[in-house]
């Protein structure tokens, strides 16, 4: 009995990755493999839709319609973000227990709070957009909204973490020395956690540029809308136009974020651009941001704050949230067991694409990775660099980056052209989008390994492949499958939205019930959504104790 | 810089404020303006040619009945059915099914006027040319694309005519069936070969012939459904909000469009508008009850 658990435990990592990739290759023959999976002139389109990245079309209207886009892209991005960051902040501040002093009020507190965070990121924005336009109708509000609340959840969470990890002795000394609860948040904790929640922020913010592009999916214009349009005129040359201004902009702001996180670390003030300091220039740069958007959503986009809070407004939320729990009706679709039957066998098709495609991330990183961390490319650890390392090194990194920098739904979109419908078209437009991020946040685990232990096998005369498995891999395994674990959590949040545009499972199901009015069917969904996510949500929690 | 939170915080919340009261300066303004009458259209086909097609539209109902009368141009069907509902529609131009999905959820809300060919619509089922199908149940063991879930001609009435020939679109196919979103779509998608068959509206093909935008050596029509109801304007509770008798200047303003407005009926496929009636649809209607699309 001992001796098993013994084995169990000290081969965990090892039985987690079997499991996982036993599961993957059972998922695999969900997939009638034999049937023609690609329309039959799907070659011929994949050909015309990879011909024209080389032949964007740059003509005047088209950069003119791209520039408007991008910045209405832009604004909605840091409207939604913005009040993120203020909804993260008091729900963070309240989760993490900090205000209080007495044990239960601070455990019932934490608890409630962290089951409203949980619940505000447990919906993909997608999601909470669509219902913000039937509840409120199509104001900039209801895509702000729609951003504000998932981003706030998961803001919130993670700031309540950060709060929550503060080292105590500064604290109890503030507090001996009588400071008032809002003093010690203010004085205590804030200074310590600011530099992580900044970090951190400015990466949900890349995150909110690209869900802020499709939110044209329900009616708001912007790079998504335009992609859209194109796409339903098969104009691909102008569907990468936009494509191309979307991921320059993501590749505006990753930048920017990473030389300001290098700036606050390292607590650097003299670093500067074109002379000028780069904190206050970023500083200022933010502020222009937030001020132009809040501006261009008022004064352009006609937002309206008092129309927002009218009689009209509360009527039809009201009469929105009756009709999902079908107040009145006799066909309640949540109270029928056929309904559910069919709900319970797209959850377990939703389930299924998100193993699928969290197994093709996997491959397409692992395919990718090792070229691609600086350490090895350069040479540093151990193996020679050769000439083409480091052509390699920059090709895939700009793979990474523009697959990471188009939003999944966009790639659901281009991948339906060439697939059939159904989940395999939605895991790989999935895997598209994440195989970027994936692949980025193992090649800095590479980069981050203890050089020594590698060097030695080097030096005894091992060559690449043995100095693969025996050096590197079970250094950054534990890496890689949290990693793993924590893409598949987002994927399966994600897998309702490829839905939407013919990539089966839920998705689709809630987009045929949402044009045809029926809302209890559109209840029922939810449900097995919400249900989805948080049994993912345990079970990844399980895993990673596993191998911690 | 040290207080960059605290400093960004004050920034967003005195920014609220401040844009709180701008808000009570344009709120004021809106009520001296008079109200815009709004008018929207499902987007079944290519966006920019509904664009002018509607915005010509609009202006021309402004001219002849004196209000200011603004398009609205939506991405999806049942966000126009849900803004028709909120009120902020005043005037659809409607598929069969939306129309009947739009005035279930309004009360006295009234289909006024459609074009000739409205009344005996038609969708055709198209394929690519080297198939040569001959009849509509030849589609069995093809691929086949519907256009939007919520459109009349692109999937109902297609796929009530596919059922009556007793074929079932959830298993007859190759691959499950595929919602291409538009008319446009559905016909580019079968001559690109990405789909080899699929259904749309008549009219949205024929005019695409005639444009000479699709190649007929690579798909052709194999199938031409029999005759239906299909689009027409539906009408808000407009005389409530724009004075008695608004709904009947702007049913006039349709109905007298003649030949000086020849080209924005050229972008409607047709040369005029002629009066309908709520009960003309009770068809369709009952075929989407059949088919469990409006309970």
């Amino acid at each position: 009995m001992n001796n098993s658990k013994k084995f169990i435990h000290l081969y965990s990592k090892s039985l987690l990755s079997l499991g996982l990739l036993l599961i993957f290759i059972l998922s695999l023959f969900s997939i009638n493999w034999e049937d023609k999976l690609i329309h039959s002139g799907g070659k011929a389109t994949l050909a015309q839709i990879s011909r024209a990245i080389f032949s964007p079309d740059f003509s005047g209207e088209i950069l003119h319609l791209s520039f408007i886009s991008t910045w209405r892209t832009l604004v909605y991005a840091v409207a939604g973000i913005s009040l993120a960051i203020i909804i993260a902040f008091i729900f963070g501040v309240l989760s993490s227990g900090i205000l209080f002093k007495n044990k239960t009020t601070k455990k019932i507190f934490m608890h409630i709070f962290r089951r409203i965070l949980g619940f505000m990121r447990s919906i993909h924005e997608l999601i909470w957009a669509w219902l913000f336009v039937a509840a409120l109708g199509l104001t900039p509000f209801s895509a702000i909204f729609a951003l504000a609340i998932p981003y706030g959840g998961t803001l919130g969470r993670i700031f309540s973490d950060m709060l929550k990890d503060v080292s105590n002795k500064p604290i109890e000394a503030l507090d001996s020395s009588g400071a008032s609860n809002f003093q010690i948040l203010f004085y205590g904790y804030l200074p310590m956690v600011k530099l992580d929640m900044i970090s951190y922020t400015m990466y949900r913010f890349e995150c909110a540029v690209r869900s802020s592009a499709i939110m044209s999916f329900i009616g708001l214009g912007g790079l998504g809308y335009q992609i859209q349009l194109s796409l339903a005129d098969l104009a691909y040359n102008e569907v990468w136009t936009f494509i191309f201004f979307l991921v320059s902009l993501v590749i505006f702001i990753d930048l920017w974020s990473n030389i300001l996180r290098n700036i606050l670390i390292k607590d650097n003030n003299k670093s500067s651009i074109f002379g000028l300091n780069f904190k206050k220039l970023s500083f200022l740069l933010i502020l222009t941001l937030l001020i132009s958007s809040w501006w261009f959503i008022f004064k352009i986009e006609g937002a309206d704050i008092f129309s927002f809070f009218s009689e009209k407004n509360y009527y039809y939320t009201k009469k929105f949230l009756s009709e999902l729990i079908g107040i009145g009706r006799d066909d309640i679709a949540y109270l029928n067991l056929f309904h559910w039957k069919n709900a319970l066998v797209l959850t377990l098709q939703t389930l299924n694409m998100s193993i699928l495609a969290i197994g093709f991330s996997t491959i397409g990183m692992l395919i990718t990775v090792i070229p691609v961390a600086r350490n090895i490319s350069d040479g540093s650890l151990g193996r020679t660099a050769k000439w083409y390392n480091r052509i390699l090194f920059s090709i895939i990194r700009f793979i990474y980056i523009f697959s990471r920098a188009v939003p999944e739904l966009i790639w659901a979109m281009i991948v339906i052209f060439v697939f059939k419908p159904g989940i395999l078209p939605g895991a790989i437009a999935l895997a598209l989008h994440n195989f970027g991020i994936l692949g980025k946040l193992s090649a800095e685990a590479i980069e981050g390994i203890d050089a020594r232990p590698i060097k030695n096998l080097s030096t005894s005369g091992a060559n690449s492949p043995e100095q693969l498995f025996y050096g590197i891999i079970p250094d950054i395994m534990k890496k890689f499958i949290t990693y793993i674990i924590y893409r598949w959590e987002v994927i399966l949040r994600t897998t309702i939205i490829v839905g939407f545009v013919g990539a089966g499972g839920l998705g689709h199901q809630f987009k045929l019930s949402m044009s045809y009015f029926h809302y209890t069917e559109i209840t029922l969904i939810l449900v097995c959504y919400i249900l989805l996510v948080w049994f993912a949500d345990i079970l990844s929690d399980k895993m990673r104790e596993i191998i911690k | 810089m040290k207080k960059i939170v605290t400093l960004l915080i004050i920034a967003l919340m005195v920014f609220s404020l401040a844009a709180c009261s701008n808000d009570e300066s344009t709120n004021s303004d809106d009520n001296n303006k008079e109200k815009v009458f709004k008018i929207g259209g499902i987007p079944d086909q290519n966006a920019s040619k509904l664009n002018r097609r509607f915005e010509d539209l609009a202006k021309y109902i402004g001219e002849e009945t004196g209000l200011t009368v603004e398009y609205v141009p939506t991405v999806d069907y049942s966000a126009l059915v849900t803004a028709f509902e909120r009120g902020e529609i005043h005037l659809g131009w409607f598929g069969g099914l939306t129309g009947v999905q739009a005035r279930n959820v309004v009360d006295g809300a009234e289909a006024i006027a459609q074009r000739p060919r409205d009344e005996e619509f038609h969708s055709v089922f198209i394929a690519q040319k080297d198939l040569e199908l001959k009849k509509l149940t030849d589609v069995k063991g093809l691929s086949f694309t519907f256009g939007s879930e919520s459109s009349t001609s692109g999937h109902l009435m297609p796929r009530h005519f596919l059922i009556e020939e007793g074929l079932d679109p959830k298993s007859d196919f190759d691959g499950q069936v595929n919602f291409s979103g538009s008319h446009d779509k559905t016909w580019k998608l079968v001559e690109s070969g990405a789909f080899q068959t699929g259904a749309l509206n008549e009219a949205v093909w024929e005019s695409a012939v005639e444009e000479g935008k699709v190649d007929l050596d690579k798909v052709s029509v194999f199938y031409t459904t029999p005759a239906y109801y299909d689009y027409n304007w539906t009408i808000n509770n407009v005389d409530k909000d724009f004075g008695k008798g608004t709904k009947e200047e702007v049913k006039e303003a349709l109905l007298s469009v003649g030949e000086d407005q020849k080209e924005i009926m050229e972008l409607f496929e047709a040369d005029k508008f002629i009066e309908t009636k709520n009960e003309n649809y009770e068809a369709i209607k009952s075929v989407a009850k059949k088919l469990g699309i409006i309970k």
